[in-house]
């Protein structure tokens, strides 16, 4: 608990001395005004996180997302709302984790009951953050049990590394021959800390250690970037069976879960750097094999992340336009807020 | 699974408060008094919280040593306990609101909690407290939006400090989103959660949600504890009165556990105000289920009295499903004569498909297949069932032992469905009825087709080998023997004479040496006739070939039996040439029989399967001719100007190349001829022998051999009558007989010249020549020589009209001398007259044209 707290500390430090520059409320690392946008944009009144550009459904991913938001504003009554849904829709399953698909139109809504990793630590982080900094002891609690079901479940050893599952089925050696199969992006680095603390029979520090030596791995094609999905059946990631080859929507978030986990791996961010923001001029979804660019993305949300890559390596400032929020779709706008409230958090020289 | 158990423990010893601890305390006697007198919910709760509620010692299966400790601690008893305070202020607020609904559930709630408990008198009084914020959080939970709720107390606490929520509120709350969590994973199977969460918030488990009783009973079983389940069901039971939810639990209980269970479940029965048990619907559901089950499997018994009860059932209700539920029971026992009473009933009140399939199956299965073919027939489309009953009803009809003279609209029926699902079965049981009528060039397509269809099925091949051996075509039996080599004993006996007495010998052996393992063999032949019917009819076929050949004790009869099946064939059914001939119906029967003819016999080494073979098993061209014709399907001929024309058609396949002809020789009135050959060539056996044999008696010798399938023989017979000074009608049918002799032999040429030797009736003449000529026109086609072929038909042509089976045959002569534009006439105009296989001709053409144009 102590080195929790101490982790938290930090945290706390960093907020309060964004403090007198944005003028909000104590706490808040996101602007108040942007949250609400959000929250009126993609939480309903059951704290459903709404997927919009994806059906309207909703993912355990999109309610760890929410929860962070809510805690990253400060925002209790909001918090409360989501992890309401949050556990009374989504964490059912007999291991303790959260089943990752609800669909509002289908009965019942939970449509595949598995989990997905990602969803969960960002579930179980929210409420660790939350449980101390609002010092509520059922929060902990609750973000431990899951902590400890995600090292039971997601949590793998092979090719004498620590591994994180993408999901409870279906991705593991016994259950495809290219398995496991990985996705460099579940790895949420500054969740694992938190964890370690939540569930300390599980090495996250190991965890965290072969999700960085997994992505130097995984820079591969002409471009130099990281698959969304790979297999890692021989220890060396290769392109994964049935996955569209791509540095795609997955991936794009590395670099914001490296940065605000505050891993400036320069390696990797040099490679992220020239690949996405000098040889293809912004962030795209890029073809693996042939390194071309397959879809240019022009949103706000994922133009953030590249102007979050400049301002950290080269201190360049973030664009005017970037700086305001305006809710976009669920994805975009969610990776806008997290890399606002990193660059309010952490780099504010870059506004 | 270790942390499930002590979940389920834990559950069982203080979780399911009132629930199952009342429960476990009365189990047979003591709930039967309650049953007794029903009464109102508060005093069946008072006389719960009176006794303490049981430890679970008195718990069926108590597996942990520390099972016995966490029960009396936590559980009701203690929330009962006298000196709690109930926090009403959920009802109050619900009754400031006028929500009676939701008042009332909250007082059966209360009720439930804390039996001592009774609503308070001023519940309408207004409230005392004027808190908004909090009456909007009743109001957000009343209505159902526990988030909202959540989150305006998240905010309250937030803007507020200190304000904490009324405890009651929260307990709702988490009650609440428990609820919504526990049918969340029962909905998504997550059994283990279902039953912690029951656990976590043992208030949940009360009659006002027996919704979620149900639910945990359902997580037990899959969880394999039956036990439990039976617990919170009983717990239903014994202390809920909603008469809807009682019956539910019933059926809830009925589609999870067992009937042993169900039986205990049901003793908790109250009655009804008009003191009708509450369960009699039930019950009589349960029988249905029972009778039901044990209908699917015929070592299942229902006792006399159930069944009795179920035929009252039936019988009393107006739809057939109860009447099938019995007729398939009683069809499964063994007792068809009552399966098809029932069958009978569910088909009057419109049972449909499944009522049909029931009542042919029962028919068949009481030797009543004959009747069954009509109804099956028309149920044949409704299911694959009733497809596949219909399909064992004719199967059953073709191999009947002895054979059974089947009327044409059977096979009518019949073939076509064989021919368009390629029924291998279906095709074998038409050669076998073929075989054992004694119409062999017929059994002979019908096992090719059989065998083209699926070339490694032995018994296909067998008949088929078999057939070839009684038509002695020698280099075609050698084809199929070679074939399957190593692979069939009794196929390769058919040339391997030692072999052959061999299996004999060896059959004989067995059932010599052991009469009861003979008539265990019996037996199973009779299982083996009812599961196989066609393997049967194989076996009979054998049965029968071996006994021809299996040594001198036999030998007497053999030569007297010359087809194995023949020897079985009614009396009526062909021994004397008269009796033939008066047989309309075996004529029509054989009509119908070569018009369904197979459209796929492939097999090069084979002779085609031609009509006038068959007729070769006529008696006499007069016999023959006597004989009403039944041309049910029209071939040809508007200008049916011939004089004995009666145009007919046995469909043969000539195989060439590409396209496949699909070709009807004419003439073919054949019937079924099987005039028994056992004493006819006995009879002149010794004047034969003697060499001093009248021309009559020769004659009459020469059919037999005719019909014993030995041309070459009945040559010679006929020969030594044309010897010894045969003359008028006498030499007429020798020289007929031997002609019909050659073309069985396929040698056409010297059945021209047979037919020559003595001046035939011209009618009997026209008719001769225009059977060898078919035949050679046929020949020749097949030998690839398509000159040869136009040239018999054109001489055939001049004496009567071409039906379309020849003129199809003219048509594909064309097509392979590449005069394209005579074969496309052809084709045309038997297309435009309705024949199918033309248009094949034609697109044939087309598709030459267009290869050769581009």
């Amino acid at each position: 608990m102590k080195r929790l707290a101490a982790f938290l500390a930090g945290a706390l430090m960093l907020a309060v001395s964004i403090h007198p520059l944005r003028a909000e409320p104590r706490d808040a690392m996101i602007p108040n005004d942007a949250w609400k946008q959000y929250l009126a944009r993609f939480v309903d009144s059951s704290g459903r996180v709404v997927d919009d550009a994806n059906n309207q459904i909703s993912h355990s991913e999109g309610q760890g997302y929410g929860m962070l938001l809510a805690f990253l504003a400060d925002d209790r009554a909001a918090f409360e709302r989501i992890w309401s849904f949050t556990r009374t829709e989504l964490l059912i399953r007999d291991d303790g984790l959260a089943a990752w698909r609800w669909d509002p139109g289908k009965s019942p809504h939970i449509t595949d009951v598995n989990a997905a990793s990602d969803g969960d630590l960002l579930i179980a982080y929210a409420l660790a953050r939350a449980g101390e900094s609002w010092n509520e002891p059922g929060y902990t609690t609750s973000a431990r049990r899951i902590a400890k079901a995600i090292g039971k479940v997601m949590v793998i050893q092979a090719h004498d590394q620590t591994l994180l599952l993408p999901g409870a089925k279906g991705f593991s050696a016994a259950e495809r021959p290219d398995g496991p199969i990985l996705n460099p992006s579940y790895w949420i680095f500054e969740a694992l800390p938190v964890m370690a603390q939540l569930a300390p029979e599980t090495n996250w520090n190991a965890l965290g250690r072969s999700g960085l030596d997994i992505i130097r791995a995984s820079l591969m094609g002409p471009a130099k970037l990281p698959p969304d999905w790979i297999s890692y059946a021989n220890g060396t990631p290769r392109l994964a069976d049935g996955f569209p080859p791509v540095f795609g929507y997955n991936s794009l978030r590395i670099v914001l879960y490296l940065l605000r986990a505050g891993m400036k791996d320069a390696t990797v961010l040099a490679t992220f750097q020239r690949n996405w923001l000098t040889t293809n001029g912004g962030v795209a979804v890029v073809d693996i094999k042939s390194g071309r660019i397959v879809t240019r993305l022009t949103e706000p949300g994922y133009r953030m992340l590249g102007a979050l890559l400049a301002c950290t390596t080269d201190g360049v400032n973030i664009p005017d336009d970037l700086r305001q929020f305006q809710p976009t779709l669920y994805y975009p706008s969610t990776l806008h807020l997290l890399s606002l409230a990193l660059v309010l958090e952490k780099y504010p020289q870059c506004l | 699974m270790s942390l499930n158990r002590a979940l389920l423990l834990v559950l069982l010893g203080t979780a399911v408060v009132p629930a199952i601890a009342q429960q476990i305390e009365l189990p047979g006697s003591k709930s039967a008094d309650k049953q007794d007198t029903p009464k109102p919910e508060t005093s069946g709760a008072a006389q719960a919280a009176g006794t303490t509620p049981a430890p679970p010692a008195g718990n069926p299966a108590p597996t942990s040593p520390g099972a016995g400790t966490p029960a009396s601690g936590t559980n009701a008893a203690v929330k009962a306990g006298p000196k709690v305070t109930v926090d009403e202020s959920a009802l109050r607020y619900f009754a400031s609101q006028g929500d009676t609904r939701r008042m009332d559930a909250e007082i059966a709630r209360l009720r439930a909690l804390y039996p001592d408990w009774n609503p308070p008198s001023d519940l309408y009084a207004p409230i005392a407290q004027s808190d908004a914020e909090l009456e909007n959080m009743w109001r957000l939970f009343g209505e159902g939006k526990y988030s909202d709720v959540r989150s305006a107390i998240a905010a309250r606490q937030a803007s507020q400090t200190g304000w904490t929520p009324p405890a009651d509120l929260l307990a709702r709350l988490d009650e609440a989103e428990a609820r919504r969590r526990l049918v969340n994973a029962s909905d998504a199977q997550q059994w283990a959660t279902v039953l912690r969460v029951a656990t976590d918030t043992p208030a949940l488990l009360t009659c006002a949600s027996v919704d979620v009783i149900w639910r945990v009973a359902e997580a037990f079983v899959k969880t394999s504890q039956p036990d439990r389940a039976q617990d919170a069901y009983t717990y239903v039971l014994n202390n809920c009165t909603n008469s809807a939810e009682r019956v539910a639990t019933i059926q809830k209980a009925m589609g999870t556990l067992d009937d042993k269970r169900i039986d205990q479940l049901m003793t908790l029965e109250r009655k009804n105000p008009d003191s009708v048990g509450e369960f009699k619907a039930l019950r009589e559901e349960m029988l249905r289920r029972k009778v039901g089950q044990a209908a699917l499997d015929s070592k299942t018994l229902i006792s006399q009295d159930e069944l009795t009860a179920m035929g009252e059932l039936a019988r009393a209700a107006k739809g057939a499903g109860d009447p099938l539920v019995l007729a398939w029971y009683l069809y499964r026992h063994d007792q068809q004569a009552a399966a098809l009473e029932w069958f009978k009933l569910a088909l009057d009140r419109d049972g449909g498909a499944k009522a049909a399939e029931g009542y042919v199956l029962t028919m068949v299965a009481q030797g009543r297949a004959v009747e069954a073919e009509p109804i099956a027939y028309q149920w044949r489309d409704s299911s694959p069932e009733n497809r596949k009953a219909y399909l064992d009803t004719v199967v059953s009809l073709l191999t009947t032992d002895p054979p059974i003279l089947l009327d044409q609209s059977v096979i009518d029926h019949f073939s076509p469905i064989v021919l368009g699902s390629k029924y291998v079965s279906g095709a074998q049981a038409l050669g076998w009825y073929a075989y054992n009528t004694g119409q062999l060039p017929i059994a002979l397509t019908w096992f090719q087709t059989a065998v083209n269809w699926a070339p490694n099925d032995e018994p296909s091949a067998y008949g088929l080998a078999l057939t070839l051996f009684r038509l002695n075509e020698t280099a075609a039996l050698n084809d199929v023997v070679a074939r399957w080599r190593g692979r069939s004993e009794r196929i390769m006996a058919l040339t391997d004479p030692v072999l052959r007495a061999r299996l004999a010998a060896e059959e004989a052996a067995k059932a010599a040496a052991n009469p009861q393992l003979n008539q265990q063999l019996q037996a199973q032949q009779q299982q083996l006739r009812l599961i196989d019917p066609v393997g049967a009819a194989a076996a009979r076929a054998r049965a029968g070939l071996d006994m021809n050949s299996v040594g001198p004790v036999n030998a007497a009869r053999a030569v007297g039996a010359p087809a194995p099946a023949a020897s079985r064939i009614p009396a009526a059914y062909g021994t004397a040439p008269a009796a033939v001939g008066s047989q309309p119906a075996a004529s029509s029967n054989v009509m119908s029989y070569q018009q369904n003819m197979p459209a796929a016999v492939g097999g090069p080494a084979f002779p085609a399967a031609l009509g006038t073979t068959a007729r070769a098993y006529g008696t006499s061209a007069v016999a023959a001719q006597a004989v009403p014709m039944q041309t049910a399907r029209a071939p040809l001929s508007a200008q049916a100007s011939g004089p004995a024309v009666e145009p007919a058609g046995t469909s043969v396949i000539v195989r060439k190349g590409a396209p496949e002809p699909r070709v009807s020789t004419t003439r073919s009135r054949g019937q079924v001829a099987t005039r028994s050959g056992r004493g006819c060539l006995a009879n002149t056996q010794n004047a034969y022998r003697s060499g001093r044999i009248t021309p009559g008696a020769a004659v009459s010798r020469g059919w037999c051999l005719m019909d014993l399938n030995r041309p070459m023989e009945a040559v010679e017979a006929f020969d030594l009558a044309l010897k010894n000074g045969a003359s008028g009608k006498t030499a007429e049918d020798a020289a007929y007989g031997k002609s019909l002799a050659y073309m069985r032999k396929n040698l056409t040429n010297d059945a021209q010249i047979a037919a020559t030797e003595t001046p035939q009736t011209p009618r009997r003449a026209t008719q001769l020549n225009v059977d060898i000529l078919a035949q050679r026109a046929i020949t020749s086609y097949k030998d690839d020589r398509f000159v040869e072929a136009i040239i018999a038909l054109d001489e055939r042509a001049r004496l009567v009209p071409e039906d379309q089976g020849l003129m199809m045959i003219r048509g594909w002569s064309y097509f392979h001398l590449r005069d394209m534009q005579s074969a496309d006439r052809i084709f045309k105009a038997l297309a435009a007259a309705g024949n199918k296989d033309a248009q094949a001709g034609v697109f044939a053409i087309l598709d030459y044209t267009r290869k050769y144009r581009y």
